[in-house]
């Protein structure tokens, strides 16, 4: 039982956060979302760091971290409302690792960790809402590899990634594959999202595809829940810092001759933020400490987490804005756009309601952290 | 970081577990089990196996006849009993009072209390609040007047818990109106067969009578039952309650709880009705969640290397979810919880029970009794004011 951080890890938070407050300012941001919601460049900074590797093995020039690592670095970008999808790269090293055939291997994992390809998740359909078991998208043998014919929406950076990672049904069989953005038949549509960040409608037309592995919803799974614990950890830093802007707005705002700091309806409001919060770090630790469990401990775990997340960034979100009053609802002011991160996060890889019922389904006998 | 207990901790843990099976009695466990009455015999018989075994007082230090456990010991040791279905340790004596008479005590007080509540021998009932301070404990108004080598004390305590058992009593007592309502209290022992002692049971919402006023009228204290300076007694009192930290979420006892709540649930077929079930599920995230808390604020205790400003939150959080699952296992009794059988609740009843429901006999009771979680041990409107401190300055 230990929940301090190694030197290491420290040291690695603190080269984060020394970026994020020097190298991604507000204006950057702002400037960012302003020309479509994703900035190669500072992509490319977050690769320099070694971050887009973090789960990708030595071997293939990643750092050959864990999940610990992955949360301190996702709570780093959490504080600076990063949009530049770091998620992905998580996912895409931690399942490329784990899943695709040794050429493929190969080919992608080291341009991962350098930062030269973004690979992203391509898996939401309009079907299946937030789950993963129910796929229209489908593939057949080529004369070489295979072919998709797909949908997926929301797909993160969807017309700057290079390459996605889409499941489809062959043979009525849930597989994972990997498709190149420029490869014929694919095609995308970009928009923004409400948080600022940019994604994309992407179309498959008989796109020439790279199998990954058959057992695609057992890679899928376990593609959505990095993804997962990369959230939670993300959130408790958007949180962590809304709660800050949050403190030192309270102490400097005046009204009635004094910093509404002063005021208990507002004191308790802030001590249920602070509540909140601490929920949500202990269940972002959670999450990180059981990503290396066996599948089904580590499903669960997900679930439970994620509830716990999305109920704490809706309530600090929404919170916050109050506590700030009219200027809490401006788009110039800071607050709102975390507010925004963080009710789009908890729609991320699975709403509230969503894992209420995963938990529900899963629930035993026994009760606790080690049930 | 690590979620996993070391494998010496494993080791103890099992270490207890074996102690615990093979001497908790069982009609006491099964009372614990099935919410059923303890009686003061059933209390005091599984204090004093503890103390036998040097177990009663098990977070004193070795200097003290304690074990010397670290934070993580205990908590296992406390997990182990409460899984097992043991009845919670009063606090009173043991974790309450003994840590302020060994660190403000003289040697001779020490050697003369201490003993009896490593025993489980001595039955010590707390006088802190009065009908006049609650919250603001330190308003306390009960007088005691230095007579030569004695202190006359009048006043009275209020919410005394089972003092209707006590033979000893730690109270504040006001030695002085001068200065800030604190710098005027002193801490002092009182022996509860003292003359002008009266202690009246006050029945509670659930129709047991679990606290007590008691009343002093011109009770001679001996100056020697005088813990540390005369008004000095805040400062100790704040020691006292720095103790309380971990335990007043009693995230051990919510998951056996949880556990009873799911048991409860499948007999009286709600725990497939997608409604109900979901309530159990965010509770048992919720569970999950405050346990993860304790942890924390264990493990940082254990390594000494980050200090948590989280412990307040524990209490609020502990004690909401206590409210919450009385109040689930009393909504999936549903209407079998309305009966008022009060002798449904003693153990080995056999008569008939509406619907021959008998384990729902406890449950609302359970769940009036429980709402005074959220009152005791400063309210939690008083803890989110303190939380607050920690947010806002």
């Amino acid at each position: 039982m230990d929940f301090d951080f190694t030197d290491d890890q420290e040291q690695l938070r603190d080269a984060v956060r020394k970026w994020v407050d020097k190298g991604y300012s507000f204006e950057r941001r702002r400037t960012t979302v302003k020309a479509g919601g994703f900035s190669r460049d500072a992509f490319r900074e977050i690769a320099e760091l070694g971050l887009c590797g973090l789960y990708i093995p030595e071997q293939y020039d990643g750092m050959g971290m864990g999940p610990v690592e992955g949360m301190v670095v996702m709570e780093e970008l959490g504080r600076g409302i990063v949009l530049e999808p770091l998620n992905q790269s998580l996912i895409a090293g931690g399942v490329l690792s784990g899943y695709a055939p040794q050429a493929a291997k190969s080919a992608w994992l080291p341009k991962i960790a350098s930062g030269e390809a973004l690979v992203v998740l391509a898996y939401q359909e309009r079907v299946a809402r937030y789950r993963l078991d129910i796929c229209e998208a489908k593939a057949a043998q080529a004369p070489v590899g295979h072919m998709l014919t797909a949908t997926k929406s929301i797909v993160p950076a969807g017309d700057q990634a290079d390459a996605f990672m889409v499941p489809a049904l062959l043979d009525g069989q849930l597989a994972l594959f990997l498709v190149e953005r420029t490869a014929s038949g694919v095609s995308t549509q970009a928009y923004g999202t409400q948080e600022g960040s940019r994604a994309a409608e992407v179309t498959l037309q008989n796109a020439p595809a790279t199998l990954i592995t058959l057992d695609g919803l057992t890679a899928l799974e376990h593609a959505v829940d990095i993804g997962i614990a990369a959230a939670c950890a993300e959130a408790v830093g958007v949180m962590d810092k809304t709660l800050a802007i949050t403190a030192e707005y309270m102490n400097t705002r005046k009204q009635f001759g004094v910093a509404i700091a002063s005021f208990q309806a507002l004191r308790h409001r802030a001590a249920d933020m602070k509540m909140q919060l601490e929920l949500a770090r202990s269940m972002s630790f959670y999450a990180a400490l059981k990503l290396n469990a066996p599948a089904p401990e580590r499903r669960a775990a997900m679930a439970r987490a994620k509830y716990q997340l999305g109920n704490s960034m809706r309530f600090v979100g929404q919170q916050a804005v109050q506590l700030h009053g009219g200027i809490g609802v401006t788009d110039e002011y800071i607050v709102s756009h975390y507010f925004k991160k963080l009710t789009q996060l908890e729609m991320t890889f699975g709403d509230s309601l969503h894992h209420l019922g995963e938990v529900s389904a899963r629930m035993q006998d026994t009760a606790g952290v080690f049930a | 970081m690590d979620l996993a207990f070391t494998p010496e901790e494993q080791q103890f843990r099992e270490d207890i577990r074996t102690w615990v099976r093979a001497n908790l009695p069982t009609d006491i466990s099964h009372k614990v089990h099935n919410a059923l009455r303890l009686s003061r015999d059933d209390l005091q018989r599984w204090g004093k196996i503890l103390g036998k075994k040097g177990w009663l007082g098990h977070a004193w230090p070795t200097a003290f006849g304690g074990p010397g456990w670290s934070s993580i010991q205990k908590h296992l040791f406390e997990e182990e009993c409460a899984l097992a279905g043991a009845p919670r340790v009063l606090p009173f004596g043991p974790v309450m009072v003994a840590p302020v008479i060994m660190a403000f005590g003289t040697p001779e007080q020490q050697r003369r209390f201490l003993p009896g509540i490593a025993s489980g021998d001595v039955w010590w009932s707390q006088g802190y609040s009065e009908p006049g301070a609650g919250s603001d404990l330190a308003s306390v108004k009960t007088k005691a007047e230095r007579q030569g080598n004695k202190y006359i004390v009048n006043g009275q305590k209020a919410w005394t818990t089972l003092g209707q058992y006590g033979e000893w009593i730690f109270c504040l007592v006001r030695t002085s109106n001068e200065g800030k309502p604190q710098t005027g209290i002193s801490f002092l022992l009182i022996d509860m067969k003292s003359p002008g002692v009266t202690v009246r049971p006050v029945v509670l919402l659930d129709g047991e009578p679990e606290v007590n006023e008691v009343f002093f009228d011109n009770v001679e204290v001996p100056v020697e039952n005088l813990i540390g300076e005369e008004n000095k007694g805040w400062t100790y009192a704040k020691h006292l309650l720095s103790h309380e930290r971990t335990n007043i979420a009693d995230v051990n006892r919510t998951k056996r709880e949880l556990e009873r709540l799911k048991r409860v649930a499948k007999a009286e077929g709600v725990y497939n009705d997608v409604r109900f079930r979901d309530e159990i599920a965010k509770l048992e995230v919720d569970v999950v969640a405050l346990e993860m808390l304790v942890l924390r604020v264990l493990a940082a205790e254990k390594s000494g290397k980050n200090s948590l400003d989280i412990a307040g939150l524990l209490k609020i959080r502990g004690s909401e979810i206590q409210q919450r699952y009385s109040e689930l296992m009393m909504l999936a009794a549903g209407p079998y919880a309305l009966p008022l059988i009060q002798e449904a609740m003693e153990a080995g009843w056999q008569g008939d029970y509406p619907g021959a429901a008998t384990w729902c006999a406890p449950l609302a009771s359970s769940y009036f009794n429980l709402r005074k979680t959220t009152i005791y041990g400063g309210s939690n409107e008083v803890q989110r004011t303190i939380v607050a401190q920690t947010v806002l300055g």
